[in-house]
């Protein structure tokens, strides 16, 4: 069929190419009364033909003409057919074409000719045979190429109708990015500025009028001032927490065991006249942004110190579950504790369990350190039970999944 | 304190203008204090023009600008100033409600002094402003061209 291809190219080529596959197929596929018919009709047709070459005496046709006959007949029709054409070729040309005519019998001098013959059709007949085996071959493996290649093109679009898809979200992430940058930055100017303005006031009121104030005008004014002052912080929490989000994070091998003593030792300043009983296992180096990592270790034993501050003795307790593909540190500590069905909201922003009175802050240090913990890809979770104390867990990935950590961006 | 320099500033807040005279009163520091409203009032005062056009051609001892401006906005102001060969030596202050990463490195990155971000707390406010009055317009020696007037 090869020398087809030469009529047409590219998609027709192809469609040309592959109807004479199907025809071929069909035939060879055929029932085999029609491919036996076949051999039949074309042995008949080469004998009229060559009848007909020999009433005119135009010897010696019939040896192309049973040829092709069987050529024909192995190309389109496979083995069996072919077989038969070149039994019947061979009974045809010993009856009607060797001497003496019109009999089976082969003379002495024309016995060479027919040997001849019948080899001849037996090796034309295998060899186109086999030609056609591995033409067939070859035609098999063409399509299967070029069907996977169809195949890797359509992925090859899906992957591209993904990627585009993929760089749409990202622009779409980008500008929702850029629009909470510039919330950020308006609440950062726009909201401090009035809010100074009511402490300032309210502070030259409060020095101009106090002798002329009474108690509770007084205490108002107080009043008025702390508020002020508390929503200042609380912008400044909220913000520094939005900064956290889309600051960029430098990883390298930290030390936890050092990151928790100094922060022990810093907190040290603040536990003055307090019996607090520190019980530091031993903790690994692990991987990730070592001042986020230290928020993370301030807030929960702030919280730890926090929390126990009604204990007589306090307990707290630093250890790390060092396990296959993750290790996971704990703070545990004697103190106050909470309901578990409430464990849940503890890393929520501004979300507290306790009353202001009980416990001082504004319930974004948690919040912060599940912030921190899962920009490392990890996990935070919290057991606890009321007057019993709590546990505060985070889980950081272990240092193995390099190309997945240089990829890490905010 | 034999001689108090002049001290710009460049705030369109009027309530953040009065505050801070107060704090600078509160202190007695009697420096002249120009205060202009927004970022091109800030330029017409230092290139003697406009309704400045009769003053003396000196420079303040300080200026103390603010970022989000009217107009021209802080640090465009900030950007002309250093650009100009006369005026590039002038000190800087930026001083404002903005904490953000980006306005302070732009700042820096523009030259500025010293960036100063007002406090919400009234006693750190004051204490700001007079500790900024004190250091540019009373210690700090600045470039020659700039006026010093006796009290």
């Amino acid at each position: 069929m090869g020398r087809f291809y030469g009529l047409a190219k590219g998609p027709a080529r192809m469609a040309v190419s592959r109807s004479l596959a199907r025809w071929n197929l069909e035939l060879q596929g055929g029932r085999p009364p029609i491919r036996y018919g076949f051999a039949l009709i074309s042995v008949a047709v080469a004998l009229a033909v060559g009848l007909a070459f020999q009433y005119y005496d135009f010897r010696d046709a019939e040896l192309p003409l049973f040829d092709f006959a069987i050529v024909v007949t192995a190309w389109f029709m496979g083995a069996g057919p072919s077989l038969l054409a070149v039994v019947l070729s061979t009974a045809c040309f010993d009856y009607f074409f060797t001497e003496p005519f019109y009999s089976f019998e082969v003379s002495r001098q024309d016995l060479a000719y027919f040997f001849l013959f019948t080899a001849w059709a037996v090796v034309t007949a295998w060899f186109v045979g086999a030609r056609r085996r591995i033409e067939s071959d070859l035609r098999h493996t063409r399509d299967r190429l070029q069907a996977e290649v169809e195949q890797r093109k359509r992925r090859e679009g899906e992957i591209r109708s993904l990627n585009n898809e993929l760089a749409k979200r990202a622009g779409e992430l980008q500008t929702s990015n850029s629009e909470l940058e510039s919330f950020a930055y308006s609440v950062s100017h726009d909201l401090r500025a009035p809010l100074r303005h009511v402490v300032g006031y309210s502070e030259l009121l409060q020095k101009h009028a106090s002798s002329s104030l009474d108690e509770k005008s007084r205490r108002y004014m107080q009043t008025i001032l702390e508020s002020a002052k508390r929503m200042g912080h609380l912008i400044d929490d909220l913000l520094a927490f939005s900064r956290l989000g889309r600051a960029e994070t430098t990883k390298s091998p930290v030390s936890l065991d050092r990151l928790v003593n100094e922060v022990v030792s810093e907190l040290g300043q603040d536990t003055k006249g307090r019996d607090i009983a520190w019980k530091i296992s031993p903790l690994p180096v692990c991987y990730g942004d070592r001042s986020m990592l230290r928020v993370v270790i301030v807030n929960l034993l702030s919280n730890a110190v926090k929390f126990t501050g009604m204990r007589a003795q306090a307990e707290i307790e630093v250890g790390c579950v060092d396990g296959e593909t993750e290790l996971e540190v704990f703070v545990r500590d004697n103190g106050a504790g909470f309901e578990m069905e409430y464990a849940n909201k503890l890393f929520g922003v501004f979300q507290r369990l306790h009353l202001p009175e009980e416990f001082e802050g504004n319930g974004i240090g948690l919040a912060t350190v599940r912030r921190i913990i899962h920009r490392h890809r990890g996990k935070v979770r919290a057991e606890g039970e009321v007057d019993q104390g709590a546990t505060f867990y985070f889980s950081l990935p272990k240092a193995q999944d390099t190309a997945e950590r240089t990829a890490d961006t905010p | 304190m034999s001689e108090l320099g002049r001290i710009l500033l460049v705030e369109d807040d009027p309530r953040d203008v009065e505050l801070t005279l107060t704090a600078l009163g509160d202190y007695n520091l009697a420096n002249e204090v120009v205060v202009v409203r927004d970022g091109e009032k800030a330029l017409d005062y230092l290139y003697c023009r406009g309704e400045f056009s009769a003053r003396s051609n000196d420079s303040p001892a300080v200026m103390l600008l603010d970022l989000k401006l009217p107009k021209v906005n802080g640090l465009e102001v900030l950007q002309r100033v250093r650009s100009d060969e006369r005026l590039k030596l002038m000190p800087v202050v930026v001083l404002t409600s903005s904490r953000e990463e980006q306005d302070i490195m732009r700042s820096y990155k523009l030259g500025v002094n010293a960036y100063v971000v007002k406090p919400v707390d009234f006693h750190e406010f004051v204490n700001a402003i007079k500790e900024l009055g004190v250091f540019w317009a009373v210690i700090n020696q600045p470039p020659s061209g700039s006026m010093k007037t006796a009290p």
